[in-house]
């Protein structure tokens, strides 16, 4: 079974010489189509080469190692050749020199083994190297990229090139370099040595490469480069009905019957299978063909008839027969080569382009002179901004935050609500107009400044893998225990930590789990720590639960004072608190004013309120109701959590609803 | 190897497989036997008479073109196989991915599985049926060989056969070493994985502390343990990777001796020699290519190991005489329920008269969720039975189940498609009207209004395109559309704006009317609309009766509400 069969094309299995390629099917589907020719100086191949500058002598070193293990492995098969010229010369035989040529072979094999393993272990050594490097590099890049560039992009896939992409490089650093050297540098070696020998049966030893090198234009023809479109879309709507099947499976199931997605997964994957085949079977046959071309038997039969006709038509010297059969086999190396690892290859070649990708992002263009902002009153001036050219989300936006106040922004999703509180801590430059801090525009504090000044809580609450303590400390790092402690108070999430495992130091996600709403209470404690002037807060809407809500609250009123708070607020009770309250709609503020103003007008904020005055006369019933004074719920913070919803899935949370809470 | 990639297969294959090996195998003696032919060639060529040769160099060319037969006729029908396969194969996998249950469905399954049925899928069988055919021939033919010079001189054979044992010995340990490495390895990596997007998530926050990709401890730790594992990784192939090699050239090295001390004692022709040993330099080759072929074999062996892990996760069983539940009033009976090395579901028994709305209320962790999934029967129960009607959820038909049951979950999935497409789902056989009343009685109109296609409006992959409120409507309206007569509502209007929960909440009312309903709820306002309450902690019922009743008893019920209460005083 060898649905890969036409892999083959460019990458015949020839267990022959120093090279033995095993390619795979898919990748060389695309080298019968670009043919050797991609191998070489690909947009891809510079860049990796830029990043590999610093390793140029290392690889060096790598691939002479090689060339001379590899040349030296030629040794042995001399070694029998000059065995048959002393025993098949006429006379007596020359037993000193017989010894010395197998001892010359035996040593010729030792060197290829100390080589080629030395270059082996220096060439994987090497690659790790290179890894930590392109790794740290990536990282270093990443933590420097505009914040709002994160947005667009999917957290797993940016882990994938950090880790998978990078991986992939290996065959190119520790394989192919040495591996594609010596498939040319030794059939050359061989070939001049041939050539020395009989220049006929040279060139009649040429014939199988020759054969298999005719065949291959017949692999690029137009109809194959058009199987190979086909198949490459036929894939895409494989992985695109895939995700939507495991994706919805829910919904399917939930809802019965439909199987929808699932016949659409079935008919991409037949649809993919009859592609495939279509093209196996347009290249299976010249495939097949090349690989008998350059098989060893068949080899091995072109030298012997050229060799007897040779020999019998007078002209040869049987001894001189001897190395063709031998070292004949080992011309096939270079055509093999051209198809050796071609998938891993196209893979890498990938890879380095996502990596190049990642490393091409310009970082957050920082200020040249970077100016101190003056206070922290912040002012909007006409802003606009959107993720694309066509589409804006924000249309001339003009807002002063004055400090000591709390600004809330209402409005229905999709307004902008969330985009405009990004741009405070410089997620996104606006695209018109200005946001300035202090008097100074944004774009001119320098980023530790920014942050420094304005700390934030956004509902995607990511914990990282350290303990709680460090975890409120994030932004302040050499935070007194004291300290950490009191803003985990105030958080409402003190009495919860306590009850971890080991408290402050418990690792989260490995000791123990906390719920979305311990989380979020976390991340407000976090920024209580670091107590800057501006804080911008989303209010949660997911995972919330009373305590969070009333940790929220509280930070609200803490911050009180000569802090300028930006909040987006989901509950009528945080806007009630507000100074102001700004009412967004479509990327404009429609409305604005102090909550009680705005609710003795008649205009939108009125209307809101409206239609939510019948849900809090519900809920504010229940007041008299629970009026018996339990002690404050922090009790309900009992719960044992094992869950860890912060745990690091690559999958931006696809699924939460799938797993037992 | 071969017996999991025949378990990966199934049945129906294996034979085919099998018959596709031992062509190969076939194939690969063929080949070693044809070079049989090469000694009296050789031997007339070194010879004195090199005239006669000609006659055994036809039959070694006939011996080539029966091998080019075989290889051409081994090629193509695996090929054809591998196709097949291939079809197979995704059907098998589709087929039981279908069947799975939703419970089976985690987090972190989604994207491993979208990865495994996309790319995983072809890499295991191209992988596998590329490497079959070589590594047949790497073991087979240099075997082949062996005997072929034992043939002719059993001294030299006996010497290259003692490679043999040797060279399993090594195949078989490398295997077990790196096995373990790359078990680390794997580790290692998810490990570093993790770190990254946890760097990448915590971006905001680490700049805020100063501490850009360098300076961040965490993540450079693991890049560098994760350099140690590779450098262990390679530790540990590469003994095998030399010592096979050493092995080889050792015995090229004996034969190439014995070869040399025999012919000067002239126990054996010169030309008898010369031949053994470019026979014995043709089995070498493919001994020496094994190493190679071992480590991309290793590489398949990953994939194939979670396609079995998946294809051997079990689906829910169906019941073999399904029972269609007539009424449809809800019960738990001692219902306990275990996941991930936790009870979730500790000996809880309750029940929900037809047409009654209970409400369940708890802390996160409590296991809320898990209860609607009990009842959807997402998952089996470890003790105690689910019933619908009166009948266990394990002995009605899923297909039943599903028809009884109309679910509303906080995270909507909806498929790329129109908006009427994916209300539609909830009853494909629906007429237009009853779409739209159903839209309309979930406040989709506006959405619609507003999106620039309107019906015929793309929402986008996963609903991209429409906000946590908005895909929530059409939910909503799907279930509506669905009319089933039990309903689960899973914290539905937690994530939502004010103008979008008054909406949803104008649907729910809709779609609670005249059915059995189970609300999982953080607000009172649901919660207010319920007959009855339970209070979950722990995966038992700490306190259950109405709104009212709970409040005043003042305990855990009470508790908790009493923050979101004093909260609303202050404001």
């Amino acid at each position: 079974m060898r649905p890969s069969q036409p892999a083959t094309a460019t990458g015949p299995v020839t267990a022959t010489g120093p090279i033995t390629t095993t390619d795979s099917a898919i990748g060389s589907a695309t080298a019968t189509a670009t043919g050797a020719a991609a191998t070489a100086g690909s947009p891809a191949e510079q860049g990796l080469a830029g990043l590999l500058r610093p390793y140029a002598w290392s690889f060096a070193g790598v691939v002479i190692l090689q060339v001379i293990g590899a040349v030296a492995g030629l040794a042995p098969l001399l070694a029998v050749v000059e065995l048959g010229r002393a025993l098949l010369a006429p006379g007596p035989i020359d037993h000193g020199h017989v010894w010395s040529v197998v001892i010359a072979g035996a040593a010729g094999l030792f060197v290829r083994l100390v080589f080629t393993a030395a270059s082996a272990g220096t060439g994987h050594v090497l690659d790790g190297r290179v890894q930590l490097a392109f790794r740290r590099r990536l990282a270093a890049r990443l933590g420097r990229v505009p914040i709002g560039w994160f947005s667009r992009r999917r957290t797993g896939e940016l882990a994938k090139v950090v880790g998978q992409d990078v991986s992939a490089v290996h065959p190119f650093i520790a394989h192919a370099p040495g591996e594609l050297v010596s498939a040319f540098v030794v059939p050359l070696v061989s070939l001049v040595y041939l050539f020395t020998v009989d220049w006929r049966l040279t060139l009649i030893t040429l014939i199988p490469v020759v054969l298999a090198v005719a065949l291959v234009p017949l692999l690029m023809l137009p109809a194959r480069t058009r199987e190979q479109e086909e198949f490459d879309a036929a894939m895409g709507r494989i992985a695109g009905s895939v995700v939507e099947f495991v994706q919805g499976i829910a919904v399917v199931k939930a809802f019965g019957g439909s199987g929808r997605a699932h016949r659409a997964f079935l008919s991409a994957a037949d649809d993919f299978v009859a592609t495939f085949s279509r093209w196996v079977r347009g290249v299976s046959a010249v495939a097949a063909g090349m690989q008998l071309a350059l098989s060893p038997p068949f080899v091995l039969l072109v030298v012997l008839a050229g060799g007897a006709a040779l020999i019998t038509t007078g002209g040869m010297a049987p001894a001189d027969l001897l190395p063709f059969p031998l070292l004949g086999l080992g011309l096939t190396a270079p055509v093999a080569a051209l198809g050796h690892g071609f998938d891993d290859m196209q893979a890498a070649r990938r890879a380095v382009g996502r990596i190049r990708d990642v490393l091409a992002v310009r970082s957050l263009p920082e200020p040249a002179h970077p100016v101190a902002p003056r206070g922290h009153r912040v002012e909007l001036r006409g802003v606009r901004f959107g993720y694309r050219a066509d589409h804006e989300v924000l249309r001339g936006i003009d807002l002063v935050l004055e400090p000591g106040t709390v600004t809330a922004v209402v409005g229905p999703s999709g307004s902008g609500k969330s985009t405009l509180v990004r741009l405070l801590p410089r997620f996104f430059d606006p695209s018109h107009g200005s946001v300035t801090m202090g008097g100074v525009d944004l774009r001119e504090i320098g980023s530790r400044d920014l942050y420094r000044t304005v700390s934030f809580v956004f509902q995607d609450v990511r914990l990282l893998r350290a303990s709680v303590a460090d975890n409120i400390a994030l932004a302040v790092p050499y935070a007194d225990r004291d300290d950490v402690i009191r803003a985990a108070r105030l958080a409402n999430v003190h009495d919860r930590i306590l009850e971890l495992p080991r408290g402050y130091e418990t690792v989260i996600g490995e000791e123990a789990g906390l719920s979305g709403g311990e989380a979020q209470r976390i991340s407000i404690a976090r920024a209580l720590l670091a107590d800057t002037p501006v804080l911008v807060l989303d209010e949660a809407t997911a995972f919330a639960d009373p305590q969070t809500e009333q940790a929220v609250r509280r930070a609200l009123a803490t911050l009180e004072g000569d802090r300028t708070v930006l909040v987006i607020a989901h509950r009528l009770e945080t806007v009630a608190d507000a100074d102001t309250v700004v009412v967004l709609e479509n990327g404009e503020i429609v409305e604005r004013g102090g909550p009680a103003e705005l609710l003795a007008g008649n205009g939108r904020f009125a209307a809101f309120w409206r239609s939510h005055r019948s849900a809090l006369a519900d809920e504010a019933g229940t007041e008299t109701g629970a009026g018996t004074e339990t002690g404050a719920g922090t009790e309900t913070g009992t719960e044992t959590e094992t869950e860890t919803e912060t745990e690091t899935e690559t999958d931006d949370g696809v699924s939460r609803g799938g797993e037992p809470r | 190897m071969i017996r999991m990639l025949l378990r990966v297969l199934g049945p129906e294959y294996a034979r085919t497989l099998r018959r596709t090996v031992i062509l190969m195998t076939i194939t690969a003696t063929a080949e070693g036997l044809s070079y049989a032919l090469l000694v009296p060639v050789l031997r007339a060529l070194l010879g004195d008479t090199p005239a006669d040769a000609g006659p055994w160099l036809v039959a070694f060319g006939a011996a080539v073109a029966g091998y080019a037969v075989l290889r051409y006729v081994s090629d193509l029908s695996g090929m054809r196989v591998g196709t097949t396969m291939l079809r197979g194969m995704y059907h098998r996998l589709g087929e039981h991915l279908a069947r799975l249950p939703i419970g089976w469905y985690g987090a972190g399954r989604v994207g491993e599985v979208s990865v495994m049925a996309g790319q995983g899928l072809l890499r295991a069988m191209s992988i596998m049926a590329h490497l079959l055919a070589p590594f047949i021939a790497a073991l087979v033919t240099p075997l082949t060989i062996v005997v072929v010079m034992l043939a002719f001189d059993w001294r030299l054979g006996l010497a290259a056969l003692a490679a043999a044992p040797v060279v399993a010995v090594i195949q078989i340990r490398t295997a077990r070493s790196t096995a373990a490495a790359d078990a680390e390895g794997h580790e290692r990596d998810k490990e570093a994985t993790g770190r990254v997007v946890e760097f990448l998530q915590a971006q905001p926050v680490l700049r805020a502390g100063g501490r850009s990709g360098e300076r961040f401890e965490l993540l450079d730790d693991s890049l560098r343990e994760l350099r140690r594992a590779s450098r262990r990784t390679v530790l540990a192939t590469l003994p095998g990777a030399v010592g096979l090699t050493l092995t080889v050239q050792a015995v090229f090295t004996v034969v190439l001796a014995l070869g040399a001390y025999l012919a000067l004692g002239g126990s054996i022709g010169a030309a008898e020699v010369l031949t053994i040993l470019v026979l014995a330099a043709r089995c070498a080759d493919p001994l020496l290519s094994l190493s190679d072929i071992g480590g991309k074999l290793r590489g398949a062996r990953s994939e194939l190991d979670r396609l079995d892990t998946v294809l051997r996760a079990e689906p829910l069983p169906e019941p073999r005489e399904p029972v269609r539940p007539v009424r449809h009033d809800l019960e738990f009976a001692s219902v306990t329920f275990r996941h991930g090395g936790r009870t979730v579901i500790d000996d809880l028994s309750l029940s929900v008269p037809q047409g009654q709305r209970l409400a369940v209320v708890g802390p996160s962790g409590a296991g809320k969720s898990t209860l609607l999934q009990l009842l959807a029967r997402f998952h089996d129960v470890d003790a105690g039975a689910v019933r619908v009607g009166g009948v266990d959820v394990r002995a009605v038909s899923t297909e039943v189940l599903m028809a009884q049951i109309a679910i509303v979950f906080q995270d909507v999935y909806l498929f790329d498609g129109t908006i009427e497409e994916n209300v539609r789902l909830g009853r494909p056989g629906a007429s237009e009207a009853e779409v739209r009343a159903a839209a309309t009685a979930a406040r989709l109109e506006e959405v619609i209004g507003r999106l620039p296609g309107g019906w015929a409006a793309d929402v986008g992959e996963g609903g991209a395109l429409l906000s946590g409120g908005e895909r929530q409507r059409v939910s909503i309206a799907r279930a509506l559309l669905k009319d089933a007569p039990v309903v689960l509502l899973d914290e539905v209007t937690s994530a939502l704006d004010p103008v979008n929960e008054a909406a949803v909440h104008d649907g729910i009312e809709r779609l609670m009317a005249g059915r059995t309903v189970v609300m999982v709820a953080h607000r009172m306002r649901t919660v207010r609309r319920a007959d009855r309450v339970v209070f979950l902690d722990g995966g038992r019922i700490v306190e259950e009766g109405g709104h009212d009743e709970l409040l005043r008893r003042g305990g855990r019920y009470a508790g908790f509400w009493e923050i979101s209460a004093s909260a609303m005083r202050t404001g």
